[in-house]
């Protein structure tokens, strides 16, 4: 007789209330014998510590990986991860793939057509044929 | 074998992990970032110096001027069911997840690694997170129902409860922990890392998880589907009006406990009685509750730590931005029987005209896909429209939304709840505990900083069970 109740559960938006970036881990991999990591071995020792202290939220692993190219890899919260090859890089372009890293969602990549997306209700309603005294011809 | 041991030790998160960071809770975060950002020049000069020195050959061939050998945990660590709370310091994870959830220097990482036990992973209430978490759960609970009661004064209890499950019962954290970025240890114990949530699969664990009585019908209720009343949920049941299960009593030192305890606070874990695993059943419902609970623990966890930490403010404000900012379309929760016969009920309690529909207007009579739009009328005020393939299904729809639009009444975004006062006695303004920011609502305050103006409470529901 009474109203019952359905179930549901909140859908949360990121940036609304709070903000949590989504990539959690950066892994740097680099070989200390290869000429394609003379670039990866030049950021890791003079850009690294400086990029790491600015983004406290995403913890940096650094580790070797003999004979093979410099890698870095970007993990994320909806469990993803994006790998980038950094071979024969200069370390500015090191970082610029890593910025790349910090600020990607971790979602597959996709066109958006569409600029905006929104679960809120639009505010003007939607049009009804019904309704209003339509269009005189 | 012994190329995957190479690899381990080569995991720069490991060698992260130094001794010797001060243990100053306001300088751990700080001083764990350096740890995790020195890793990088030692390892490169250590790499090149190896050029230099005789490399030192162990025994298994590893060299280990390159790759320095795995910091020696404490002897006993493996026997312990937690990590030791002085690595948390250590943890790379750990202060990434402070960072993260942009927490306040104030709250330390070893609390921070407290909130990820939990109490089946270990037992003792001195080391995991049941306090932290009850003490949260009362946090996001009294948030959550008096945002409800202001904004909606109007919701029926059946809906209010389903209301507060949607916003701040463990579904909804158990995903605001996942999109916190926690990771899940494999198992428990001594050796893991305390940046990961650990709660073991094979012992469900017991922890406080909110307020409610076990009822003494509660076989019969669960066997014969007995219905409850909206008063007795009240009484009786937790905070989203679900049945608390009986403990199965591991008798005697449970017994102790319980005396300790008292009455009015009810232990989670009897919900699902001791499962029978396979290691393998990984994935099965019984282990996606267990990690469900065991996520909403750590979030109420956290909410607890920054109470405990930052004060009541930074706590609001917190559940704010991570619980209440979230999206809840709380006109999906009706379920009506009888809309137009409670329409009545309402207009008759209200002394408005009865309810009478109207066609509005109809298109397609007699073609396949006919449309009617029904107005519901007392006197000659339009209550509600709605619109369907019949004309009572069209009725029924206009019913449903006049009572939606009388339940869902709402004084609007600007309305007051009770703990803004307790924030205006003190001079407002949120501790900067949590990501949460108080821009609107600390302008909307300054503007009338009257006072407490009492909120609109309504007689509540038309027909109650």
């Amino acid at each position: 007789m009474a109203v019952k109740a359905l179930h549901a559960i909140s859908q949360g938006r990121n940036g609304v209330g709070a903000f949590i970036l989504q990539c959690k881990r950066i892994d740097l991999h680099y070989c200390d014998w290869a000429g394609s990591s003379r670039g990866m071995n030049g950021f890791i020792k003079s850009l690294l510590p400086k990029f790491a202290a600015a983004h406290p939220e995403i913890e940096f692993t650094v580790s070797p990986r003999p004979a093979k190219h410099p890698v870095a890899i970007g993990h994320y919260i909806n469990g993803r991860s994006k790998p980038i090859c950094v071979r024969n890089m200069e370390p500015y372009e090191i970082l610029k793939k890593l910025e790349l890293l910090r600020d990607a969602s971790g979602e597959k990549l996709k066109k958006v057509t569409k600029p905006v997306r929104s679960i809120n209700e639009s505010v003007r309603g939607i049009w009804s044929p019904y309704h209003g005294n339509g269009m005189p011809l | 074998m012994m190329k995957r041991l190479r690899i381990e030790r080569a995991t720069g998160q490991l060698l992260a992990a130094r001794p010797g960071c001060p243990s100053t809770p306001g300088a751990a975060l700080r001083s764990s970032y350096k740890c995790a950002t020195q890793v990088a020049p030692v390892r490169y000069s250590s790499s090149s110096s190896a050029v230099e020195t005789e490399p030192v050959y162990e025994e298994d061939g590893t060299d280990h001027s390159r790759f320095p050998p795995l910091e020696k945990l404490p002897p006993n660590t493996s026997t312990l069911p937690s990590p030791l709370p002085y690595r948390a310091l250590e943890s790379a994870k750990l202060s990434a997840l402070h960072a993260r959830l942009s927490l306040s220097p104030k709250i330390p990482l070893q609390t921070l690694a407290r909130t990820l036990v939990d109490a089946s992973a270990d037992p003792n209430p001195l080391f995991n997170n049941s306090s932290l978490a009850f003490l949260g759960a009362t946090i996001i609970n009294y948030h959550a129902s008096e945002w409800f009661m202001v904004h909606y004064p109007r919701l029926p209890m059946d809906v209010l409860f389903a209301a507060m499950a949607g916003l701040a019962g463990p579904a909804p954290l158990n995903r605001i922990a996942k999109s916190w970025g926690i990771e899940v240890a494999a198992a428990p114990g001594g050796e893991v890392d305390p940046g990961l949530l650990q709660f073991s699969l094979e012992n469900p664990g017991e922890s406080i998880a909110g307020f409610g009585y076990t009822r003494t019908v509660v076989d019969k209720i669960n066997k014969n589907n007995w219905k409850r009343s909206v008063a007795s949920k009240v009484i009786y049941d937790d905070d989203f009006g679900q049945l608390i299960m009986p403990r199965k009593a591991k008798e005697s030192e449970d017994k102790a406990v319980e005396e300790d305890q008292g009455q009015g606070v009810y232990h989670e874990e009897a919900a699902n009685p001791t499962p029978k695993f396979s290691p393998t059943s990984y994935g099965s419902s019984t282990t996606r509750e267990l990690s469900e609970k065991a996520h909403a623990n750590f979030a109420r966890a956290v909410v607890g730590a920054v109470y405990t930490h930052c004060g009541r403010a930074a706590a609001k404000s917190f559940v704010k931005a991570h619980v209440l900012c979230r999206e809840l379309d709380l006109e999906r929760l009706f379920a009506f029987k009888h809309p137009t016969l409670e329409l009545a009920m309402l207009c008759a309690r209200e002394e408005f005209e009865p309810p009478v529909a109207r066609l509005l207007s109809e298109t397609g009579r007699l073609s396949r896909t006919p449309v009617f739009v029904v107005g519901v009328y007392s006197g000659n005020d339009k209550l509600g429209e709605g619109q369907g393939a019949t004309l009572e299904q069209a009725r029924l729809k206009a019913a449903m939304h006049a009572l939606k639009a009388w339940y869902l009444y709402s004084p609007g975004e600007g309305a007051k709840v009770p703990s803004d006062v307790l924030e205006m006695e003190t001079g407002g303004g949120g501790g900067g505990g949590g990501g949460g920011e108080q821009q609107g609502q600390g302008q909307g305050q300054q503007g009338k900083n009257k006072g407490w103006e009492p909120a609109y409470i309504d007689i509540g529901e038309l027909i109650s069970r």
